[in-house]
């Protein structure tokens, strides 16, 4: 029989926010095998998870560890329980690419990288001429992946052509979307492979100074990534003949608007981070003054594949709408949420019910690209996942946040959500997006309350279109779409809450009253104990008029019998 | 080196560095714009300079896009004028200031009040007359008998009394008005005839002259004055001063020709023939009934008036005095039977004393002077008996509030009673007698356009008998828009209208007190300063003016009082210039405003939050131009704001060289001493 | 400068280092003080006026000293729909605080933050860095519980 002969426990952000510290804690009292602590495998719907490597080469995995010993034990025994195997759906459609490492080894361990082939890219790239891995890199119809979608090989290009060396490509490590995480995950698990990516771009567009501008809020991902810098400097893997390359690494300080590149470079320099007008592009005109080129993460993630695969080869995979692989971040109301890999082209069908296992009766709609992005309705699942695709359905596809959205989710308040988020993160430059987005964030506001009207819907289209017009950066010319795209297909949700004052998903708390369904309660008076403003009477009565709606007696009847209805039903 | 592009489809030349907005200025366009300033760097922040390109349907800030070759900029469609137009409603939303004061708002004239004030205030009286003058052209009679619409919305009503507004037109005339003469244009050959005589038509006919054209009033009665001779009785207004009023009229050389009635010994066509146009102001003349059994036997209030002015104030005792009624023709109507010896005066009215149209002001002195009032009564039947008046009354209750908001009396069944009385006097409203030939409205008044003047064919209408009964000060209002429109017809000079735009930080009753913006230093704490009345049984017995004019001591006092609410930037405010130019609507966007917070620590220089439009022009001004950086842009989104150090203001360092000031398109920035 | 913020002078004194400088600042003091903005200012060769411009547009720096426990609620996309406003009510519920706030015994503040990237594990909360995942009511007022115990 095979024995342990290695442990792997991941450890990204949210491996630990599983418990996996605790666990690992555990299996070090337990044990005096090797414990590698990895990245992040993806699937964060089973964390923690640990790795049983196995003397002949195979390992088993177990899920949703706990930190006690009976499951310690049993690992260590190879016991039955708690196995965890990849969904085969998901095995079939998945494709790892940029992620084929993560989480299979230590991110700080510089000869893990190498040993799994690692810097090969970088060193195909060295022998090659830079205007070759350009090349290489236009053949591969690599397009930005934070957002904007711009050919990657083109940008290299107009930075290429500036003179001299004195210029700048920065990583943007701001992943601003809430409810995007791949960029966290990839620097925290394979940080050695973006900044393997940068340096191949260092040497291509002949610049000196690398900076990756990430946001403070993740604290591991700088610190793997201020380690593998090190490593770097040591292995001397920054000096390409005879000129070198500086790394350094800037941390955000909480400014969505921080991810448009000419706001990005003011926090760089010290600056409030508002965007200026362009030209002069940054390409002319960048960090400190000189010529700079930023990509996003997850870009540079895939410059060593394409380096080291070849262009071609790497444009085979994809669709005429993007090529290559795309991570997206699975969230929201389905079974299996985390991270992903798919070929561009992948339908949303395939990522939302194969991939992610969601419950085809219960989803609504999916939420790609944050903030800034749209929703496409359940009805349109067999579009392709790529650029232009979702483009033509007002959605975009954005740095790779999605969110499944279910049937008990109300899309008006959806978009009052992620108008909420804008006008806070609106830098109050341009007229239309800081007085605009306030506008239509508290003509939603007004909706979801019940004090709308009809014409409300047509103030926040009419004023939408001039925001997306009248704005200097994308912030303000993406920050209507969640509305305009939501108005666009849930009309009729709308139209419910200006003219009937109902939210049938029950959401909106002006607009529901919490009731108890009398022949299913067995009146064990937990919700009386459970409710914290004492809205509900000896007799089982809920006074809406105290009550705030918070769920809590829902949550804990153990008869399930306190639901939300609509306002003045029973 | 130089290019061509397209500007609205012609073709223009760009030179290097040119920005869209230079070209277009270059070529006779004005492009407005607010955060623009040559002498720092771009802010590209109001989109209120916005063009469209026209191939890639993006629109451009041109203050700060260059043009490129070939180029089709679109700079006055209107789809370009309409997102300028949203930008400048949005900016206004947002904006939490005050253009003009809340006075001048409510004034029916939009007289300059802040500024008379300040004039006065200052020992001016002669410039605060001028002031007065340009919209309110008889401040010895409005002075007097004026409802006081400005002292209703002042906003030192917050925390005690209004300033005593009114006063100083009075003052200003009494001390003025004798060696005062406007500077009076050529007369341009045109000429207008103007029929009647009252404040409207001697309004009309004022501000013709101020125009170069020659006025005649024609008037029915033997003097001119209309109701503020016949309808105003003496103690209010004594016909010396309104002799002396009206005369200066004759001085610029107004022509009025007496005893000429529309109809009768006066034709209209003759007029439009003989006349460059015609302007109708023959008021309110015919008195409503009481609609009840009997109501002929009731004297019609106005009548009264007219008889007791006609005879000098000498009239018989009319007895024991009913009258019916709640206005202020009521309440003359009783204080006059008050003078004239009546043993005990009566005021009926149908609502309670809160629901009252006369003012308060009216209702206390007629107290004070013995009347008697019984609320929710309403006349049923009046009849003789044995040579004396029986007024049948029911008692009322109020119901719910009608279509003027006032709660509709409902009577109570079987409360009838009986009033026996010697005079009863019906003074429940007056309606006009429009002369044959002129269009009527359904409210019976003359019939006239949008401009609330113009009837059409040469005849205008202005007054009361286009307004139904109203004010002295509204009727002076309606003939000089009168005027204005006669103007704009015969001489082509677009009519002068007041700025559209007058954002507003609310109504006083809306606010409260550490929200009022102060930007003197010695605003003053103490009350309202007094009227003088003449003697209690001097008042009950003879037709003298029962108050005299304040002291000028008094309204020096009363200028400190004032809180100064327009805003120090209205002449010059960008914003509110382009937003007028555009044809904004100032409450085209509801919401959250800037929160109310001004800065006057500084001695010399106000710093307004409320006005702001964050365009940081003043942050770039202080640093590159004046090289200091005292301010900078704080806070970020709906929320950011210009400010300081750890908001102490600004400092000392500062030296007051005023070039934030100078560039700030707005108020949000401004020396804090008004001049 | 103050000695107290020697600690700066291991940042280079570039202008463009101001950001990094207020980080440090933060990460010693617990907030941004006033006597910290001068510091910064003075160190790096910036107005004061644009020191405060920078703290104040930027949602990481503190003006005011926070608790002893921050309790950072994450209202990401994920996490809203899973419930972040629930989370909210219940902490007024319980500590009586809202966002932006310290309680006035200094033991917790409480702040929103745009998303902690744990979508999966949605909806979570951070309290003093420390990621807290798949909250509900009853898990919520056990972790109050323990760290208000120490």
């Amino acid at each position: 029989m095979s024995r342990i002969s290695k442990l792997k426990i991941g450890l990204a952000s949210c491996g630990i926010a599983a418990g996996g510290d605790a666990v690992l804690e555990a299996l070090k009292k337990a044990t005096d095998l090797p414990i590698a602590e990895v990245g992040c495998i993806g699937h964060c719907y089973a964390e923690p998870l640990v790795e049983a490597c196995l003397d002949d080469g195979s390992s088993i995995m177990y899920g949703n560890v706990k930190a006690d010993e009976k499951s310690i034990a049993n690992i260590l025994s190879l016991g039955e329980s708690g196995r965890f195997e990849i969904p085969a759906a998901r095995k079939a459609k998945e494709l790892l690419k940029v992620l084929a490492l993560a989480g299979k080894i230590v991110p700080t361990k510089l000869e893990d990288y190498i040993a799994n082939g690692g810097y090969e890219g970088l060193k195909k790239a060295l022998t090659m001429k830079p205007e070759e891995v350009i090349n290489e890199v236009k053949i591969s119809g690599l397009r930005g992946r934070g957002g904007g979608g711009f050919p990657t090989g083109m940008k290299w290009g107009f930075l290429a052509a500036k003179p001299g060396f004195d210029k700048t490509v920065i990583c943007n490590a701001d992943e601003g979307d809430p409810g995007a995480f791949m960029d966290r995950s990839l620097m925290e698990s394979v940080p050695h492979q973006v900044l393997e990516g940068m340096l191949i771009a260092a040497y291509a567009t002949g610049a000196s100074n690398l900076v990756i501008y990430c946001r403070a809020e993740y604290p591991l991902a700088i610190k793997h990534l201020k380690i593998a810098i090190g490593q770097i400097y040591d292995a001397k893997l920054n000096v390409f003949g005879d000129r070198s390359v500086e790394i350094s690494i800037k941390e955000g300080a909480g400014a969505f608007v921080c991810g448009e590149e000419t706001a990005l470079i003011a926090s760089l320099e010290g600056q409030r981070g508002m965007p200026r007008f362009r030209p002069p592009f940054p390409t002319d005109r960048g960090y400190q003054g000189k010529p700079t080129m930023i990509n996003n993460v997850e870009t540079f993630g895939n410059i060593p594949v394409i380096l080291r695969d070849g262009g071609d080869t790497f444009a085979a995979t994809g669709s005429e709408g993007g090529k290559g692989t795309k991570l997206f971040a699975l969230a929201g109301d389905l079974k299996y949420p985390g991270l992903v890999e798919v070929p561009m082209g992948t339908t949303l069908n395939e990522i939302v019910f194969e991939i992610g296992g969601a419950d085809r009766e219960h989803v609504k709609a999916v939420q790609t690209g944050g903030p800034s992005g749209g929703c496409i309705p359940v009805e349109l699942f067999d579009t392709p996942v790529d650029y232009d695709s979702l483009r033509s359905l007002g959605a975009i596809m954005g740095s790779g946040g999605m969110i499944v959205i279910g049937k008990d989710r109300c899309m008006v308040e959806t978009a009052r959500y992620f108008l909420d988020f804008t006008h806070r993160e609106s830098c109050g430059k341009c007229t239309f997006c800081r007085v605009g987005t306030t506008r239509m964030y508290e003509t939603l506001e007004r909706i979801v309350a019940g004090k709308g009207c009809e014409a409300d819907l047509e103030l926040l289209e009419d004023l939408g279109k001039k925001i997306k017009a009248g704005s200097l950066c994308g912030l303000g010319q993406t920050a209507p779409n969640p509305v305009l795209a939501t108005l666009r297909f849930y009309r009729d949700e709308y139209l419910e809450h200006v003219n009937e004052h109902k939210c049938r998903a029950m959401q909106c708390n002006a607009l529901v009253d919490i009731a108890l369904d009398k022949d299913k309660c067995v009146k064990c008076k937990i919700c009386l104990k459970t409710c914290p403003v004492n809205a509900i009477s000896d007799d089982f009565i809920i006074d809406p008029s105290i009550c705030t709606r918070c769920n809590s007696c829902l949550d804990s009847c153990p008869k399930h019998a306190i639901t939300r209805v609509a306002k003045g039903d029973k | 080196m130089s290019i061509e592009f397209f500007l609205d489809g012609k073709a223009v030349t760009a030179e290097a560095g040119q920005t869209i907005m230079d070209v277009a200025r270059a070529n006779g366009i004005e492009i407005p714009g607010l955060c623009g300033e040559k002498r720092i760097s771009k802010t590209t922040s109001c989109f209120v300079c916005v063009v469209k390109d026209r191939k890639t349907g993006k629109f451009l800030p041109s203050c700060s896009a260059m043009p490129s070759a070939g180029q089709e900029i679109d700079v006055t469609t209107d789809e370009v004028l309409e997102m300028r137009r949203t930008a400048l409603e949005l900016l206004l939303s947002e904006h939490n200031g005050d253009c003009e004061a809340p006075c001048t708002l409510a004034c029916p004239a939009h007289a300059a009040v802040e500024e008379y004030v300040r004039a006065a205030g200052n020992g001016d009286f002669e410039t605060a007359l001028k002031i007065i003058k340009e919209r309110i052209p008889m401040p010895i009679t409005v002075g007097r008998v004026c409802p006081r619409f400005c002292e209703k919305q002042c906003r030192r009503n917050i925390d005690g009394e209004p300033v005593a507004i009114n006063e100083f037109k009075r003052l200003a005339a009494d001390k003025c008005y004798d060696s005062y003469m406007e500077d009076l244009p050529e007369l341009t050959g045109k000429k207008v005839a103007v029929i009647g005589g009252g404040p409207a038509g001697l309004s009309a006919a004022y501000y013709l002259r101020m125009q170069g054209i020659k006025a005649v009033i024609f008037e029915q009665m033997p003097f001119a004055g209309g109701m503020t001779r016949y309808g105003i009785p003496e103690y209010r207004l004594p016909k010396s001063l309104l002799d002396k009023e009206i005369a200066h009229f004759s001085k610029m050389g107004i022509e009025f020709s007496y005893g000429k009635k529309l109809g009768e010994n006066l034709s209209l066509n003759e007029l439009k023939s003989s006349f460059d146009a015609v302007i109708v102001a023959v008021g309110c003349w015919q008195a409503s009934g009481m609609r009840c059994e009997g109501e002929e036997l009731a004297t019609p209030g106005i009548d009264f008036l007219r008889n007791v002015v006609e005879n000098n104030c000498v009239a018989a005792n009319p007895g024991k005095v009913l009258v019916v009624g709640g206005g202020n023709t009521a309440m003359d109507c009783l204080r006059t039977c008050v003078r004239l010896g009546s043993p005990q005066v009566i005021c009926l009215y149908r609502r309670s004393e809160a629901e009252m149209p006369a003012e308060k002001i009216e209702i206390h002195e007629a107290k004070e002077e013995g009347v008697e009032f019984q609320f929710l009564t309403a006349p049923v039947k009046l009849e003789k008996r044995n040579g004396k008046l029986v007024l049948t009354c029911q008692k009322m209750t109020l119901g719910e509030p009608d279509a003027s908001g006032r709660r509709k009396p409902v009577p109570e069944i079987g409360s009838d009673f009986e009033i026996e009385a010697d005079t009863v006097i019906a003074a429940i409203g007056q309606k006009t007698d429009v002369p044959a030939g002129i269009p009527v409205n359904r409210y019976g008044c003359l019939a006239v356009g949008d401009d609330g003047v113009t009837v059409g064919d040469g005849l205008y209408g202005a007054g009361d008998c286009v307004s139904g009964a109203a004010t002295v000060v509204e009727a002076l209002a309606s003939g000089r828009t009168a005027a204005l429109a006669v103007v704009r017809d015969l001489l082509g000079i677009p009519m002068e209208k007041d700025n559209p735009i007058n954002v507003s930080r609310g109504k006083w009753q809306d606010l409260s007190k550490d929200e009022l913006v102060v930007l003197r230093d010695n605003l003053s704490a103490e009350p309202r300063e007094k009227l003088s009345f003449i003697p209690l049984e001097e008042r009950k017995t003879t037709f003298k003016e029962v108050c005299a004019t304040m002291s000028a001591e008094q309204l020096a006092k009363e200028t400190k009082r004032c809180v100064e609410c327009s805003c120090s930037d209205k002449a010059d405010c960008k914003l509110r210039k382009f937003a007028g130019e555009a044809g904004c609507k100032a409450d085209a966007y509801s919401g959250m405003r800037q929160a109310p917070s001004y800065d006057v620590r500084h001695p010399e220089i106000i710093q307004d939050r409320g006005k702001c439009i964050k365009c940081g022009i003043c942050v770039k001004i202080c640093k590159e131009v004046v090289n200091k950086s005292l301010l900078s842009l704080q806070k970020r989104g709906f929320a950011s704001c210009i400010g300081t150090a750890f908001n102490q203001g600004l400092p000392e360092s500062c030296r007051e060289c005023g070039e934030c000031i100078n560039a700030c398109p707005t108020g949000a920035l401004d020396w804090r001493k008004k001049r | 400068m103050k000695k107290e913020f020697d600690f700066l002078k291991n940042i280079p004194n570039d202008p463009g280092n101001l950001i990094k400088g207020l980080q440090l600042l933060q990460a010693t003091e617990g907030y941004i003080s006033e006597d910290g903005i001068r510091a910064a200012a003075e160190y790096f060769g910036r107005p004061e006026a644009d020191v405060e411009g920078v703290v104040s547009f930027y949602a990481q720096f503190k003006r005011v000293k926070p608790g002893r426990f921050q309790i950072s609620v994450c209202d990401g996309t994920a996490c809203h729909l899973k419930g972040a406003p629930l989370i909210h009510e219940w902490l007024n519920q319980e500590l009586n605080l809202k966002p932006g706030e310290t309680a006035p015994d200094g033991v917790f503040s409480l702040e929103t933050v745009a998303c902690l990237g744990c979508c999966s594990l949605a909806p979570v909360m951070s309290v003093n860095g420390k990621v807290h995942g798949k909250l509900d009511r009853k898990t919520m007022m056990k972790i109050l519980k323990e760290y208000a115990a120490k």
